[in-house]
């Protein structure tokens, strides 16, 4: 282990991550001297009258906020901070009491706030292409004005998103931390060859192991295998309650179910798996909707699939959809994995890692919908052009759902940079979806 | 057993093509001007320009005379180029014969992955041929290192004070390369590397271009302008020719170990990545650059956060100009000619 290594980075990070939550809370107009109001403020309700969506949103709160070592009553206390690509899995971490950090989830959250446009113009001025991913323009901005908790480690994987795991290679660079790359081989959700699948599974289980060795030596942390299976355990039991909820959602549409409030659990995308805490917030959000009478049949809201994710800027669009159609099913939210076999959680975790349906050709894709999609329901994939992986999937996705009779509408937008935002054209496009969705419904009650 | 020359098209130069070859294929390599007239919007108007043109050339028929093609897993563009092609089988003539996944780091674990797909990869090759390749294999690598061999003496002499190709000259061979039979590709190469020693030189601020695939107008661009490319960090240049292979140890091991140690894409992660940037202030020194033009092709993630990198993190000492433009339209030949212009300046200033 490297003590005075480690050591020499966590001083660092003490007097770096002070500046950095005083940068990042002056962007809210609170100065320094106030961080503790803007604390309490966070924490001030209790929990047990939170709503799953507030529980899920001050989980959030605390782990962000622990990423600059402070805590909920706001003392001081160190926390070894992981930046980890989108789709890094968060169970060893969480077993190491390693606290992982999400830029693009950040971003965010800053757009929601309306202050990712100075981020995302930054990154611009230094060279940072205006085609790159905007989740990632912001996320380069705010690390540029030194906003984002210094990192003790990088942890990144190959897999989906191109510009999540080169952004670690910056960061690694940037802060000089180290970094593990988890490399994952493509298309193993829909390998039908069982030597080929055993070899990647292999692949990665072994790189997982390596991991915690390289966890172990550049952050001080222990690993303990109770605990790592104890993670994992909790991933099992959240994956239970959000799979149940999702299904009711779709039997019965329930009416305290609102469907662009639900994509933002953006389960598979969460650093939250391996946390004790998301199993109470997922088994509430089932609660919740199975409390609730299911909403009178609307026959003006037809029912529709969210494929990718949302705006998190202001804007009309989402209004607009949630009056017109009622949300039944999202690729963020959608339940891909089985249960982990808690007796071999290496192998375990690499399965999930690995059998990622976004991770597969695009008719692949397509065709689990398809599968799970009932007569009348269509599907909106809202796909920003800067994101390669998803944008370029429209016109398959589009041949492949009009064969299928399923209606389809791509809306070319942002999730983050609303500078191109122009609501009148999407607006056109949705009367049109939302006409054919009714036409289809009264053609089959004719 | 197959009888004709049949053609197999290549997409990524992380592509082992060697193993093609010992199948009884020619191995094509479909570059950066290989369907540039037929670029096609179906995968959406904001992926790579090169994804772009490989399928408008396949579904126009410009691909029409190969067998099959296999597409690498180099990033999640050509993925998608994977997936049109399959689903528009039915309307492009080559096979879509082979996904080649590839990892994105190395250590001697990915190695050892790469090698199994390699293997994969060889069956499925002898699969078609319907003949067992391992005894030809070994003598495609010595060929393919010949070729190396040969064009890493060509590199060197461009280190000299007047190299006695231009940058043009070398892409061209390098194109023509990815396209020939090595056995008569490796005899006019070495015939041209002998009637070198007394060839006149070229003169200019000489510079290295670091791109993915490139533009080839880039380079003809910057020798117009007075330049000399002596130096091509591209995909479809030196990154192509790569390191020799160990003709010692298993084939396959030996040809995964050195595709994934070359030079690396963007594409890559990790240590090999960030030694790839930090090596480039050595190259810079030997090959006496006096400045780099970072040809950043449009909605390429990995060359524009690279991009940004080195710009930020890195200080190479010598002015780097970032151009981003397409792969088969035109370049802005006046931002090159000024950047050009000001190495001219920059160079007397500096020797005065």
């Amino acid at each position: 282990m490297k003590i005075e290594y480690i050591s020499r980075i966590q001083d660092e990070n003490v007097k770096l991550r002070k500046q950095q939550f005083a940068s990042f809370i002056s962007q809210y107009g609170i100065q320094h001297n106030e961080a503790s109001k803007y604390i309490e403020s966070l924490f001030s309700k209790p929990l047990e009258k939170l709503t799953a969506s507030q529980r899920r949103g001050r989980l959030l709160s605390e782990l962000f906020i622990k990423s600059y070592n402070t805590m909920p009553d706001g003392s001081f206390k160190y926390h070894v901070v992981a930046w980890r690509s989108l789709f890094f899995p968060t169970e060893i971490l969480y077993a190491m009491d390693i606290i992982p950090f999400t830029p693009e989830m950040t971003a965010s959250q800053l757009a929601m706030s309306g202050i990712q446009i100075e981020r995302v113009e930054t990154a611009e001025q230094h060279n940072f292409s205006q085609d790159l991913c905007s989740f990632m323009r912001t996320a380069i901005g705010a690390s540029i004005e030194n906003m984002f908790p210094a990192p003790d480690i990088i942890v990144s994987s190959s897999h989906i998103c191109d510009p999540s795991a080169k952004f670690g290679e910056y960061a690694s660079i940037k802060y000089n931390r180290p970094e593990f790359i988890l490399d994952v081989p493509y298309n193993i959700f829909g390998c039908s060859n069982p030597a080929l699948k055993e070899e990647a599974i292999q692949y990665v289980t072994h790189q997982l192991k390596e991991m915690v060795q390289f966890l172990k030596e550049n952050t001080g942390n222990d690993f303990d295998l109770e605990k790592f299976k104890e993670c994992l355990q909790y991933s099992n039991e959240a994956r239970k309650w959000l799979l149940r909820g999702n299904e009711l959602i779709h039997s019965s549409n329930p009416s305290a179910y609102i469907g662009i409030k639900d994509l933002d659990y953006a389960a598979n995308l969460m650093h939250t798996w391996g946390t004790k805490e998301i199993i109470d917030v997922y088994r509430l959000r089932y609660e919740e909707y199975l409390k609730s009478e299911p909403a009178s049949e609307d026959k003006y809201r037809p029912p529709i699939h969210w494929y990718h994710l949302r705006p998190y800027y202001k804007n009309k669009l989402l209004q607009y959809i949630e009056e017109r159609f009622r949300i039944v099913g999202s690729m963020v939210n959608y339940m891909y994995w089985s249960e982990m076999d808690i007796s071999n959680p290496f192998r375990a975790l690499a399965i999930k890692t690995l059998l990622h349906p976004a991770y597969c050709p695009v008719l692949l894709r397509a065709q689990i919908t398809r599968s799970i999609i009932c007569s009348g329901e269509g599907v909106i994939a809202y796909y920003p052009k800067s994101c390669r992986h998803f944008h370029s999937s429209a016109r398959i996705e589009s041949e492949y759902f009009r064969n299928a009779c399923i209606p389809y509408l791509v809306i070319d937008g942002d999730c983050i940079d609303n500078r191109g935002d122009d609501f009148a054209v999407v607006q056109t496009r949705v009367d049109r979806f939302h006409k054919e969705l009714l036409q289809q419904s009264k053609g089959k009650i004719a | 057993m197959i009888h004709d020359p049949q053609y197999i098209g290549w997409f990524c130069t992380y592509t082992p093509i060697e193993i093609i070859e010992a199948a009884g294929f020619i191995p094509y390599g479909i570059k950066e001007d290989s369907g540039a007239i037929h670029e096609d919007v179906y995968l959406g108007d904001s992926i790579c320009p090169y994804v772009r043109i490989c399928l408008g050339g396949a579904l126009t028929g410009t691909y029409d005379f190969l067998y099959g093609v296999v597409i690498s897993h180099s990033c999640e563009c050509m993925r998608r180029l994977y997936d049109a092609w399959d689903y528009k089988q039915n309307e492009i003539a080559p096979q879509c014969l082979y996904f080649l996944d590839i990892p994105k780091k190395v250590d001697e674990r990915s190695v050892a992955y790469f090698a199994m797909q390699l293997k994969n990869f060889k069956e499925r090759l002898e699969q078609m041929s319907g003949a067992p390749c391992d005894e030809e294999l070994p003598e495609v690598i010595r060929e393919y290192n010949k070729t190396r061999l040969f064009f890493h003496k060509l590199f060197e002499l461009m280190k000299s004070e007047n190299p006695p190709l231009s940058g043009t000259h070398i892409n061209a061979l390098i194109q023509e390369c990815m396209k020939s039979n090595r056995t008569i590709f490796n005899k006019k190469l070495g015939t041209i590397l002998e009637s070198l020693d007394n060839a006149e030189g070229y003169k200019g601020p000489r510079i290295m271009v670091y791109s993915a695939p490139g533009n080839p107008d880039v380079i003809a661009a910057i020798e117009e302008a007075g330049g000399v490319v002596v130096y091509n960090n591209s995909c479809s240049a030196y990154r192509f020719i790569g390191n020799p292979v160990d003709e010692n140890g298993d084939p396959l091991f030996a040809l995964a170990r050195s595709y994934l140690e070359k030079t690396p894409c963007p594409r890559m992660l990790g240590t090999i990545a960030k030694t790839g940037l930090y090596n480039l202030k050595s190259i810079i020194n030997d090959y006496r650059i006096d400045g780099v033009i970072y040809y950043s092709i449009k909605f390429c993630a990995n060359l524009h956060l690279t991009a940004g990198i080195i710009k930020n993190e890195h200080d190479f000492g010598v002015p780097i100009k970032i151009i981003e433009g397409d792969i088969s339209s035109e370049i802005d030949r006046r931002e090159i000619y000024t950047f050009i212009k000001s190495l001219m300046t920059r160079k007397t200033t500096m020797t005065a």
